[in-house]
């Protein structure tokens, strides 16, 4: 602190007794390095050194991390079979959405054939296409106070158009429920059943807060159209799990939902037969189904694409440190050369 | 920001829009949260401020004050003061209201008698600190009619007082007084200003005084001069209103093409999606959901909380300039202050500048120098008369020319001489001139010791001269072209003139004194004029000028002062400097026109012969002027390629000829030179010169220290006052107030040219970082069938803009790209500013490239890496939210300038500030993001996302960064590089120091029009009766006995055009 400060307190003492001055213009500024804009600061500077270590290390350490990706997504086994179309019988194929629609046995056997050694847990999802659970009608027709607890079940605002049934309010309401997937598989490897654990299937916290645990299915699809899978009225809402994991709404409209757990391991060469139930209607808009049988790694399901970005980025980081080098070599500039300064070329000259 | 306020009302529509829920994508909440935290901040600034001003009011309301009642005195409220009450006021009284004098107790009595013979009069001081910032003393009296009337009397006291339509002219007031009977001069009498005491003046030397109130409240003289100053509009923000407008087309065309995208959709995709359940049959304005569901998705796309950070940021930039210690007078301890918050960035943007040159340029410190008297003259060889030994004999000897020339010196002026306690004698003057002059008097032994009723006192050569009821004296002092026309027939005025021109040579002021013996017939036979004139309610003043005008004859020339006003610290460098910034300086005095071109060469406003050349526009008539400025104009158009310092000079009275007639040609002229000196111009003709420059487009600054410049200064972009001894009065008026020129440098080159970076930087990300957040929103849209569907969740929006990430970027406030020093040393690199080469169209461009290169990164990225299982809808959410924090915390830390604690603490804090708040949310059950940040932060995943963000969205930024700032590096990345490395920093062309004093180097003067030298000047103003005459007024009916002539003016018309 310099020594004006007790002169500026006095001063700024006298100035505020004398309410005659209109502003107490005498009142001296207080110094400190912020009021003066002179915080110590580091100035960093864009050295070709300092750039080209820069980009060198984002390629070193992007390189390894894609590499490691990409093995840990090509350690992912997955079968993935497609079968909306194939589960149509031949005859029906012209109309399918009259066959989905109509009372005709849907059951459907598809095999699977196990590629490679699937380390336990192997999950099951069912995947839809072009399925828009994300549709801004769609997302927002839901009552999670509903779902939350029995004295709420009231709060059906936001769920039209499947609010209530003749004015008694369906729980769980909205388009969301009312539209569950209802396709089921039977899985069995080489003619022995395989059991898919349909239970922990769900975020644990949607079981225990999200969906009340004595709140029941009512009036579900019982309205004049039917949506989807129906639930069974005895079972509290936090015990459905199906239903809990369809509604966390995919933000994409290719997404894969779990189905179940598979807690054995499955060789290479097991064939898996699958009898499922067609039931779902992908087909008014042509929404492709697919079931997925998949191990995981430490950054989830089968995905290339992080290993290939990173590869990528850590690729371009290289090329540029690198094209930054011989570009330093071949033509190197002085840094803050005044020559540069267009004012210094032309003597007096200001602009 | 006219643009902004339509789209802040758009806001609240979309806010009102959005409680219908059919429509809204997410959460009111997000649109109504920032609105009403911004409303609320700034309601709560205006409500802080409002309760100050209720608080002052309310103390002013209730002080007390006595009022004289049926002769008795009794306190009352000052807000109950009624027109026509008699208030009583004792020494240091503020004046609660205008009032008129009646009564007053004489304890020190300072007549303003310039005549050794006349009436009674009482008089008193006032002190008007409040009404023109000026802290002098005036000196008040009270009308004839009521002199000798004492307390007792006042309660008997009636009478008519007839006074004007309140106004706020504080130099003004042509009333009438009438007292009824029993008083028996019941004659009108009139009233000027000089009977009254206007409201929130102090009250001193006098024990007390009574006055009827006249005007009250807001009717005042003050209550009616609180003008609302009009809010200027800075370069910047009409580059920002027109970046917004362009922004919000772009937004309509986006809505409109997703709207409609969107209906197309609905109707061939959607009917198809059975879970979606469209109603087969809508009504007509289902097709609108759609568009307006995206117009409030949108609707972030301008930012709306950039109000709050400029505001804020603006607050601080202004704070910095008050607290800046290098911008302390330190002679007086003045700050510099900032009335102005909100035009800090115009300050770099500045390209004229328009300066008064007494007082702004000088010290106005009046200093003595020499003298003619007679014929001969004093203080030639040593620079100082009163150190020269001859005049000293002259006065041992008593010459008469040099008693008389020394008695005009003490006594024809208003000074007020106080007797200080230690028994010296210190003078109150209204003029700096005046002063000056009294002093050397005294110093020459003409000591000038009080004047009063019919008695002064000077005290010559240790005799104390009593003058009583003697000879009527014409004592006249002015400006040689308004004496010397009256100058006896017999007299040889040549000596005179020639004395004027060497002075003026020497950069000094000149005044001319003269004298004449009246005789006793002419005075009466004038006074009944002069009482007539005196009382007439129409023109008053112009009346009183002419009957005056009528003594000023047959003038005995007595001789010459010359008074020195020294240039101030620093000036010939700072003119130096900013010109080298690319800043184009006109001088706008007052002054004569050669001591204004010995000025503008001594402080480097000009630049002498082979360099420089001074271009002379004149002419009395139309035809003169109109012919010298074309030649004016065929010069400066050769020489606009050559490197040369061209200027112009025009008087006030070729400017008004050129400016009425030759508009066009003067505006191209105005464009074509860098520098001018216009002088002998009045206020208005300063005010028109800025609005001339304004009008062709340039950012204007105006700086000033008195009353003559209040205009100018209101009129410019930029006013900035001086705050120094001609009183506060241009420093009230102005933006910015300073204690000295030499900081106006800093105050542009620095803090001006900081602000503009920092507020460009600001605002451009701002918008960037709405872009960013709206372009995924946008993306989104295509992959949830166009329905508007929100990717992020209402809280997060609101968090968006108004926390998460609006705090690091006010932390670019304290930025610097430059040192204070570099940017000193170069100022050329002001030009960035100047040009607006930081915030335009294609810099805009720019971020709004980045933004959409950003969202694109962050959008593709996210829903790729969070595809098939991990497509949860909050989650993948929060990954994009997430990536754009991240990218827009190394967005901020690529482009700051300079790291401080500041800067790290509120990028790398603000994210961790981003995970501290969505934990806190994932914690609460009911949130609908309850667990999910939990979730993700535990997933590798998660984290190799965000690296992969961060390095593909500033990969590209941070090379095309350094391929610019290495291979096509602007002047600023230069300077950078070179004060960053240390190395040497090389100007050609240092600035040299100047020599201060202007009598060094006064080099000749080329003047390549018709030499003006003639040695009697045409005066422009007294040519122009309006302009002078009429503010010759505030003096007492005998104050013009002493017929200061023209530049009388200058003492009694100083509030108005001081006229130097």
């Amino acid at each position: 602190m310099p020594s004006n400060t007790a002169s500026s307190s006095s001063a700024a003492a006298a100035g505020s007794a004398d309410s005659s001055s209109s502003r107490t213009k005498s009142k001296r500024p207080k110094y400190s390095k912020f009021t003066q804009q002179e915080l110590p600061a580091c100035k960093p500077i864009l050295t070709p050194g300092w750039v080209i270590l820069t980009f060198l290390v984002i390629s070193v350490i992007f390189i390894p991390l894609g590499v490691v990706s990409l093995f840990a997504s090509q350690d992912v086994v997955e079968i993935v079979d497609r079968y909306d179309n194939v589960c149509i019988p031949p005859p029906d194929r012209a109309n399918k959405v009259a066959f989905i629609q109509g009372g005709a046995d849907k059951s459907c056997t598809r095999t699977l054939v196990v590629p490679k050694r699937m380390k336990q847990p192997i999950y099951v999802y069912y995947q839809l296409e072009n399925f828009y659970q994300n549709h801004r009608r769609y997302v927002k027709s839901r009552s999670d106070s509903q779902l939350r607890s029995v004295k709420d079940e009231n709060q059906i605002d936001a769920c039209k158009p499947e609010d209530d049934v003749n004015g008694r309010p369906i729980v769980p309401c909205g388009l969301i429920a009312w539209s569950l997937f209802n396709d089921t598989y039977a899985l069995s490897k080489n003619n022995q059943t395989l059991n898919v654990n349909k239970r922990g299937i769900a975020w644990k916290s949607d079981r225990e807060h999200k969906f009340g645990k004595n709140v029941f299915p009512k009036n579900f699809q019982t309205g004049n159209l039917t949506g989807g899978g129906r639930l069974d009225a005895n079972k509290s809402l936090s015990e459905q799990e199906d239903l809990i994991v369809w509604m966390r709404t995919a933000a994409l409209p290719t997404f894969r939902k779990l189905y179940g757990k598979i807690e054995s391991d499955l060789e290479k060469g097991d064939t898996i037969t699958v009898i499922l139930k067609n039931n779902y209607n992908t087909y008014s808009f042509d929404g492709k189904k697919k079931l997925v049988l998949s191990t995981t790694s430490w950054l989830g399901g089968k995905n290339d694409f992080l290993g290939i970005a990173y590869l990528t980025v850590g690729g371009i980081c290289f090329f540029l440190a690198l094209v930054f080098t011989i570009m330093y070599l071949v033509k190197p500039r002085r840094l803050g050369d005044p020559t540069y300064l267009s004012w210094n070329r032309v003597p007096g000259g200001g602009r | 920001m006219k643009l902004y306020i339509v789209e802040l009302s758009s806001q609240e529509l979309v806010g009102a829009i959005q409680l219908w829920s059919l429509i809204t994508p997410v959460n009111p909440a997000s649109t109504w949260g920032p609105l009403i935290f911004i409303f609320a901040v700034s309601a709560s600034k205006e409500a802080w401020d409002d309760y100050h001003r209720f608080l002052s009011d309310k103390i002013a309301n209730e002080k007390q004050v006595w009022i004289v009642k049926h002769g008795i005195k009794k306190h009352i409220q000052a807000q109950e003061i009624q027109v026509g009450n008699i208030v009583w006021l004792r020494e240091n009284d503020e004046v609660p209201c205008d009032l008129v004098l009646l009564v007053l107790l004489i304890h020190k009595v300072f007549a303003m008698l310039r005549l050794f013979k006349c009436g009674k009069k009482w008089t008193h001081t006032l002190q008007t600190a409040a009404l023109d910032g000026e802290t002098d003393l005036k000196t008040r009296v009270i009308p004839s009619a009521c002199v000798g009337i004492d307390l007792e009397l006042l309660h008997r006291m009636k009478g008519v007082l007839e006074c004007p339509v309140p106004d706020k002219d504080i130099r003004r007031f042509d009333a009438n007084m009438r007292l009824f009977p029993p008083f028996i001069d019941n004659d009108v009498c009139s009233l000027t200003i000089k009977n009254t005491l206007l409201q929130s003046c102090y009250l001193r030397n006098t024990e007390w005084a009574c006055g009827a109130s006249v005007y009250t409240g807001n009717q005042t003289k003050l209550g009616m001069s609180r003008g609302i100053a009009e809010p200027k509009l800075t370069a910047m923000d009409a580059m920002i209103d027109k970046l917004t407008g362009a922004i919000f087309v772009f937004q309509i065309v986006v809505v409109l093409v997703l709207g409609v995208a969107g209906n197309v959709w609905k109707d061939t995709e959607a009917r198809k999606q059975w879970y979606v359940q469209y109603p087969a049959e809508a009504p007509w304005y289902e097709l609108l959901v759609i568009p307006l569901r995206f117009e409030l998705l949108c609707s972030i796309m301008i930012p709306i909380s950039i109000k709050v950070s400029l505001d804020l940021v603006k607050g601080l930039y202004a704070k910095f300039i008050e607290w800046d210690v290098e911008m302390i007078d330190q002679e007086t301890g003045t700050a510099s202050y900032a009335a102005n918050t909100a035009i800090s960035e115009d300050l770099g943007q500045v390209e004229y500048i328009l300066t008064d040159k007494t007082g702004t340029l000088t010290d106005n410190k009046m200093i003595f120098r020499r003298c003619c008297i007679g014929s001969i003259f004093y203080g030639n060889e040593n620079g100082d008369a009163l150190k020269d030994a001859h005049l000293l004999s002259a006065i041992t000897s008593g010459s008469t020319d040099v008693i008389r020339f020394l008695t005009v010196m003490a006594i024809g002026n208003t000074v007020i001489p106080v007797r200080s306690k230690a028994g010296d004698i210190v003078y109150k003057a209204q003029s700096q001139d005046e002063e000056a002059l009294v002093i050397a008097a005294a110093k020459l032994n003409m000591v000038f010791v009080g004047k009063n009723a019919n008695l002064l006192e000077i005290r010559f050569n240790g005799l104390t001269i009593h003058c009583q009821n003697g000879k009527i004296i014409l004592l006249s002092k002015g400006a040689d072209e308004s004496i010397l026309p009256y100058a006896c027939a017999g007299q040889q005025t040549r000596t005179i003139t020639e004395a004027v021109e060497h002075y003026a040579q020497l950069g000094l002021r000149t005044l001319c004194l003269a004298w004449r013996e009246l005789e006793e017939d002419e005075y009466l036979e004038w006074l009944v004029k002069f009482k007539e004139a005196s009382s007439v309610l129409v023109d008053r003043e112009w009346r009183i000028a002419e009957v005056c005008q009528r003594l000023e004859h047959d003038l005995y020339i007595l001789g010459v002062t010359a008074i020195e006003d020294r240039l101030q610290d620093g000036v010939p460098e700072t003119i130096e400097t900013l010109r080298k910034a690319g800043i184009n300086f006109w001088m706008l005095t007052g002054d004569k026109q050669n001591t204004a071109i010995q000025i503008a060469l001594s402080c480097n406003f000009i630049s002498p012969e082979p360099k420089g050349q001074l271009l002379l526009i004149d002419g009395k008539s139309e035809e003169d002027v109109s012919r010298s400025l074309e030649r004016v104009l065929l010069t400066m158009r050769n020489t606009t390629s050559e490197p040369k310092d061209v200027a112009f000079v025009i008087d006030g009275w070729a400017l008004e000829i050129a400016v009425k007639h030759h508009r066009k040609d003067f505006v191209e002229l105005a464009i074509l030179s860098r520098t001018a000196i216009c002088c002998r111009v009045t206020p208005s003709q300063k005010a028109q010169l800025v609005e001339i420059l304004k009008s062709c487009d340039y950012r204007t600054l105006a700086i000033g220290d008195g009353g003559n410049d209040v205009r100018m200064i209101q009129q410019a972009d930029i006013g900035v006052g001086i705050s120094g001894r001609e009183g506060l009065q241009a420093a009230r008026a102005a933006d910015y107030s300073i204690g000295r020129f030499r900081f106006l440098k800093r105050l542009i080159l620095v803090h001006g040219r900081y602000s503009y970076n920092r507020r460009a930087f600001l605002s451009q990300y701002s918008f960037y970082k709405s872009l960013l957040i709206c372009f995924i929103q946008i993306f989104f849209s295509f992959i949830s069938g166009v329905s508007g569907t929100s990717l992020f969740n209402s809280v997060s929006l609101m968090a968006y803009n108004v926390f998460y990430t609006s705090v690091p970027v006010l932390v670019s406030v304290i930025d610097k790209d430059l040192s204070e020093t570099s940017v000193m040393q170069h100022p050329q690199i002001l030009f960035y500013c100047q040009a607006g080469r930081l915030l335009n169209p294609s810099t805009f461009a720019g971020w709004f490239g980045r933004s959409l290169f950003h969202a694109i990164v962050v959008f593709v990225i996210t829903i790729h890496a969070y595809a098939n299982e991990k497509s949860e809808m909050e989650e993948l959410g929060m990954v994009a939210l997430s990536g754009c924090i991240w990218l827009q915390a190394f967005v901020v830390a690529q482009e700051t300038n300079s790291f401080t604690v500041l800067q790290h603490l509120s990028i790398w804090g603000n994210l961790v500030g981003f995970y501290v708040i969505n934990f806190l949310f994932s914690a609460i059950p009911s949130s609908g993001m309850y667990t999910i940040m939990f979730r993700l932060c535990s997933q590798p995943s998660y984290w190799i996302t965000m690296f992969l963000i961060v390095g593909a969205g500033m990969g590209p930024i941070f090379a095309l960064k350094y391929y610019r700032y290495t291979y096509r590096p602007s002047k600023i990345n230069i300077l950078q590089q070179a004060e960053r490395t240390g190395g040497p920093i090389v100007t050609i062309g240092n600035i040299e120091t100047q020599p201060r004093t202007m009598e060094k180097e006064v080099s000749p003067l080329s003047i390549t029009q018709p030499k003006n030298r003639s040695p009697v000047y045409e005066p422009l103003l007294s040519e122009s009766p309006n302009a002078t005459r009429r503010s010759f007024g505030p003096g007492t009916p005998l104050e013009f006995f002493q017929s200061q002539s023209r530049l009388s003016s200058s003492s009694g018309y100083s509030r108005n055009c001081k006229d130097n």
